[in-house]
């Protein structure tokens, strides 16, 4: 690659994308809005779940992962230890006992509005599609601190892989370009599942609290979690007892490391001419400097 | 001149003179002559460390074979990072902070006394970069794609690891060019000697702008952790504690790595220096004792500022004080009475004392306390394999870095041609 | 409903910010020669 393109390339890096991407700011005023209106994300009312797994089943089939077992009595077993997503499984189902009963809850990536997971990858192989979506992308370097970095221990490795990748939901990408909904949203028998924008689910949340006060908590999880998220969720019971961290505040997560990524360039220009400064300064007189530069002439 | 006295017996190498190359095939040749082993082979220490090394590199091919999980190493899903960056990279680069911070000493503020011991340091910075940070390559599980973030596929400005990444790649140049002059005074290459000896203020001062910026932002790389780190670890200012902590430790890894060069190499070595190198210990074990100090406080003001000061009274803050009383304190204390009495025993173990704390300190942010409430049963613990890799890795260093030493002017004096000036 | 949220790339011009240093880091040899240039 000859200098001016890989200039060009560090530019566009800025505009997030070698890619097209539409997400910054000064485009974000001339052109499109890629705000939260056309962040796509999922509804998850987890009163209508009723644990019959058919999400896992889809998304394996179209994301090529092992089918699993979704019989009910497989189920009855596996429901009873809280199970986390894996490099094979990008959505799982968990059941909660709580104090209104047994509660079951999908999990899977958030699709945060600032994910951290993005933030966190030197190559952008995670990015944050204008549409909403965080995909992964084949540049990976394997570093593994996106799942380091996300709230929510979503990313996967593969980790007995010679080629191993990142695994995780994508809110299934390919099918939203082809105007197909997303799989899981798709199987769900009991519309427990909606896809919209995120400004139509969070309307369609707030309006099923209200309309019924008495059934669901008033707060939408997502709504401000870490600075909000695409995936929101409605529950009947306070989130912690459907296993939810409520501890995780609503800064987005990439201002964490503002902090120090803000202060490198200054660190910069600043460093250098300080210790060119302490260099002179500390320079002998001129007579040392010429009986030093005679002795070195000899 | 006195490079005279200096070679001994197994120093096979001509005294004082420079080869002299003229051509590429003059540089084969030297570089075969170089390359055969001198002295004894059959040392304790080639015994026990060259199985080690094989093993190592037996390993690593299965690593590469296998993939990055079981049954080389033990991380997982819940445990992404473990002993190879945690030890190797972040403590490794942590170690070799004593490059840059001597640098600043003899270049930038000319403490000539500190000269004596400068080039080892910087040798021994630019291995422990190559070498451990090398190490990277293994952990990595994408390892083929690792030259995509400087080749702009993507350039990920965003990221903390992509500034880390691209200071590891201009420091080690850097610490190169400060190195090279004692290459080309093995080779004899006098004009080339005079360029690079030209450069060495500013590599040293963009060098220390590196160092000053990745030690920060090993640090860094754990902000978006915030919910995994106990609270009496994480603070908005971890960057500011990796570098401050980076400065001890590079000092102590300088005092215990130079007590080990002074017993091996020790005949490179002329009287005046010898002497005068218990003088140089004592100005180090002052200036750790006053960074701890520093440090110390440091700690404090943010145990308050985080409000973590309830935790204190709980298993998570007995480690947290074993941690800083045991390895921070008490190292802090000894440096002090050492230089006072001049004791230079004390000075070494009191630098012992202070590795094992930084060890333990970025082993915390890796997996220690990282994810401290998972089960003490699904804790990730570094794999046998892991940890031969990892000796085998630093074994290797410790291989190239006496090659070097015994053919290149690092401890000894420079050929007569080369007399440095500042 | 009032739209809450927009989206910004906090991070959208670290890459120019980069390039300056790397100018900076370059100009700055010039000018140190220049500042220390001995009257003749
Ligand atoms: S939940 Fe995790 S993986 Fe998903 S977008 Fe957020 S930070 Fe990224
Ligand atoms: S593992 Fe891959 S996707 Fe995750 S941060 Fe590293 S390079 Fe980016």
């Amino acid at each position: 690659m000859d200098r001016r393109n890989f200039l060009k390339i560090l530019g566009s890096g800025v505009a997030g994308a070698a890619t097209g991407n539409l997400l910054t700011p000064g485009r974000t005023l001339a052109k499109e809005t890629p705000s939260a209106k056309e962040f796509y994300g999922i509804l998850v009312d987890t009163t209508r779940c009723i644990g019959c797994r058919r999400c896992e089943l889809g998304c394996a089939e179209v994301n090529g992962l092992p089918v699993p077992d979704i019989s009910e009595s497989k189920n009855e077993n596996l429901l009873k230890t809280i199970r986390k997503t894996s490099d094979t499984q990008y959505t799982i189902i968990n059941r909660y006992e709580t104090e209104k009963g047994k509660i079951f809850v999908p999990k899977r990536c958030m699709h945060c509005n600032q994910p951290g997971c993005v933030a966190a990858c030197l190559v952008k192989a995670m990015r944050k599609r204008p549409s909403g979506q965080v995909t992964w992308d084949l540049n990976c370097i394997g570093c593994r601190l996106c799942m380091i970095s996300c709230p929510f221990d979503i990313p996967k490795f593969e980790y007995n892989k010679a080629i191993p990748r990142i695994q995780k939901c994508n809110l299934c990408y390919d099918r939203y370009n082809n105007g197909v909904l997303p799989a899981c949203v798709e199987v769900c028998p009991t519309q427990a599942l909606m896809f919209g924008s995120r400004k139509q689910i969070l309307e369609e949340g707030k309006r099923r609290i209200a309309a019924n006060p008495d059934k669901y908590i008033e707060h939408i999880y997502g709504e401000y979690e870490v600075g909000g998220t695409s995936h929101l969720y409605l529950s009947s019971v306070p989130f912690e007892q459907i296993g939810f961290r409520k501890d995780l505040g609503t800064v987005a997560y990439p201002k964490y490391s503002t902090g120090f990524l803000y202060a490198v360039p200054f660190i910069f220009v600043l460093w250098p001419i300080v210790m060119l400064g302490i260099n002179r300064a500390t320079k002998k007189s001129k007579e040392d400097e010429e009986h030093h530069e005679e002795k070195e002439k000899h | 001149m006195a490079g005279e006295k200096l070679e001994t017996v197994e120093i096979v190498k001509e005294k004082g003179e420079s080869p002299n190359i003229k051509n590429l095939g003059d540089f084969w040749n030297f570089l075969k002559k170089e390359l055969v082993p001198r002295g004894h082979i059959a040392t304790p220490f080639n015994i026990i460390s060259l199985p080690i090394m094989l093993l190592g590199y037996v390993f690593i091919v299965l690593r590469l074979a296998y993939g990055l999980g079981k049954p080389v190493t033990n991380l997982n899903q819940e445990y992404p990072w473990g002993l190879w960056i945690g030890f190797d990279v972040v403590t490794g680069v942590a170690f070799a902070g004593g490059a840059y911070v001597l640098c600043f000493i003899v270049y930038v503020l000319r403490a000539e006394k500190y000269h004596p011991i400068i080039r080892a340091t910087v040798l021994n910075g630019f291995l422990a970069y190559l070498f451990y940070a090398g190490a990277i390559v293994l952990d990595i599980g994408r390892w083929w794609n690792i030259y995509n973030p400087m080749i702009g596929n993507n350039f990920g400005v965003n990221a903390v690891m992509f500034l880390v990444a691209w200071h590891f790649f201009l420091y080690m140049l850097a610490a190169l060019v400060e190195f090279s002059p004692t290459i080309a005074e093995w080779l004899g290459m006098k004009r080339l000697r005079k360029i690079l000896g030209a450069m060495t203020l500013g590599a040293v001062i963009f060098g220390i702008t590196l160092s000053t910026l990745h030690q920060s932002g090993l640090g860094a790389l754990m902000m978006m952790a915030k919910s995994k780190i106990h609270p009496l670890w994480y603070t908005d200012f971890i960057p500011i504690l990796y570098f401050v902590s980076s400065i001890f430790a590079g000092l102590s890894l300088v005092i215990f790595e130079g007590s080990i060069s002074h017993k091996v190499f020790g005949h490179q070595l002329d009287e005046a220096h010898h002497k005068h190198y218990d003088d140089i210990l004592v100005g180090l074990a002052r200036i750790c004792a006053v960074t701890m100090f520093g440090y110390l406080f440091l700690k404090a003001i943010l145990l308050v500022h985080e409000h973590a000061v309830p935790y204190l009274n709980s298993a998570m803050g007995f480690w947290y004080l074993f941690e800083v009383i045991g390895f921070i304190l008490i190292p802090c204390l000894m440096f002090i009475s050492g230089a006072q009495q001049k004791n230079t025993a004390t000075i070494k173990f009191a630098a012992i004392l202070t590795m094992v704390g930084i060890i333990l300190n970025r082993l915390n942010y890796t997996f220690i306390v990282y994810n401290w409430y998972v089960p003490l049963s699904e804790k990730y613990w570094p794999a046998p394999m892991e940890l031969i890799i990892t000796a085998s890795i630093i074994l290797t260093e410790v291989w190239v870095f006496r090659w070097m030493v015994n053919r290149m002017p690092v401890l000894r004096k420079p050929p007569a041609w080369a007399i440095e000036k500042h | 409903m009032e739209e809450l949220f927009t989206y910004y790339d906090m991070f959208a011009t670290k890459g120019v910010e980069y390039l300056i240093i790397l100018a900076f880091l370059i100009v700055i040899l010039a000018f140190w020669k220049f500042v220390n240039m001995k009257p003749h």
